[in-house]
């Protein structure tokens, strides 16, 4: 089962799409998360999924701005798809038959 | 205004040497341009332009990031090690006796020296960098030592009463417990590190040239 973070770094993959190398999936997780995350964080989650068999990388080309440091581009595999339904399909079995926000006292 | 004499040049601005030394040390080959390009391109893009001055702080954080990444887990073992002697000694006292090497000591000290180089063997296999094994096992046993300090200083928050008191004071004392080992583990910690990093890129060097 995958844990938010791990959920939050696949879906940034899908909305990057040819364009989620570290740097752009780091930006997209902390959009999403509205909070600042280390880029080691993302970086060992993009190694722990891609050990997985969940994403795929290549290296591309490097720019000034990196000092010619080449990028590392990411792609979701079939069974990060898989993993991503599954994950959005236990949530909603979880919350199935009620209304979101919930009300009353916390 | 400071900020803006930096968001002049930002392409050309450039985080700490050291720290970026630290980092490529600190990356598997195979993340070294990829990882490093990744913080440079943010560095330069996003945090000089808005942080100006304070931009290296961000950078030399990131690295922080990277060794507490490649060491806590040592650290963490470091410190139960030590802790789990101490609470041994305190639900079991035994009397040391001077110039006499205790059994536990002796295990203690054979088990952190075997995890010291080993977490220095293992930073060496992935980064086939003797120094990344060196500083990860100091950053070991610094993450150790804060963790035996807050465990001796926890133990005693439960048991202080004089019999338990008395037991500490004949097997080291409060002093050796709380920053005698503590302090000890960094120069335990570079030495076996050293021996383990120089094993871990021998046997990297090896495997290359069998593979």
């Amino acid at each position: 089962m995958l844990g938010a973070f791990e959920q939050a770094v696949l879906l940034a993959i899908v909305r990057l799409a040819d364009l989620a190398y570290g740097r752009a999936v780091l930006k997209d997780v902390q959009a999403r998360l509205e909070r600042d995350v280390a880029a080691g964080a993302v970086h060992a989650t993009l190694e722990r999924l891609e050990h997985k068999g969940l994403v795929s990388s290549r290296l591309g080309s490097g720019t000034p701005v990196r000092a010619g440091r080449a990028r590392r581009y990411y792609r979701l595999q079939p069974a990060g798809v898989r993993a991503l339904n599954d994950a959005r399909a236990a949530v909603d079995t979880i919350w199935h038959g009620l209304t979101w926000p919930l009300k009353g006292r916390a | 205004m400071i900020a803006d004499r930096h968001v002049a040049l930002p392409r050309d601005a450039r985080p700490p040497a050291w720290a970026d030394a630290l980092l490529r040390r600190l990356l598997e080959p195979a993340d070294r341009e990829s990882l490093s390009g990744d913080l440079l391109e943010e560095y330069r893009e996003a945090i000089v332009p808005a942080r100006g001055r304070k931009a290296d702080r961000w950078y030399v954080w990131q690295v922080a990031g990277f060794l507490w990444r490649a060491s806590w887990m040592w650290g963490v073992i470091v410190g139960a090690t030590v802790v789990i002697r101490y609470l041994s000694d305190t639900l079991a006292p035994v009397t040391y006796t001077p110039g006499v090497i205790h059994v536990r000591s002796q295990l203690m000290s054979n088990a952190l020296m075997a995890i010291f180089a080993l977490a220095a063997l293992h930073a060496v296999w992935r980064t086939r960098h003797v120094r990344a094994g060196l500083l990860v096992a100091v950053a070991s046993s610094v993450i150790g030592g804060v963790i035996s300090i807050a465990g001796t200083g926890l133990m005693l928050a439960v048991w202080h009463d004089p019999a338990t008191l008395r037991a500490w004071q004949t097997s080291g004392g409060l002093g050796e417990a709380l920053y005698g080992v503590p302090l000890l583990l960094l120069p335990i910690g570079a030495i076996t590190g050293t021996a383990g990093a120089i094993v871990g890129k021998g046997l990297a060097w090896s495997r290359r040239r069998t593979v």
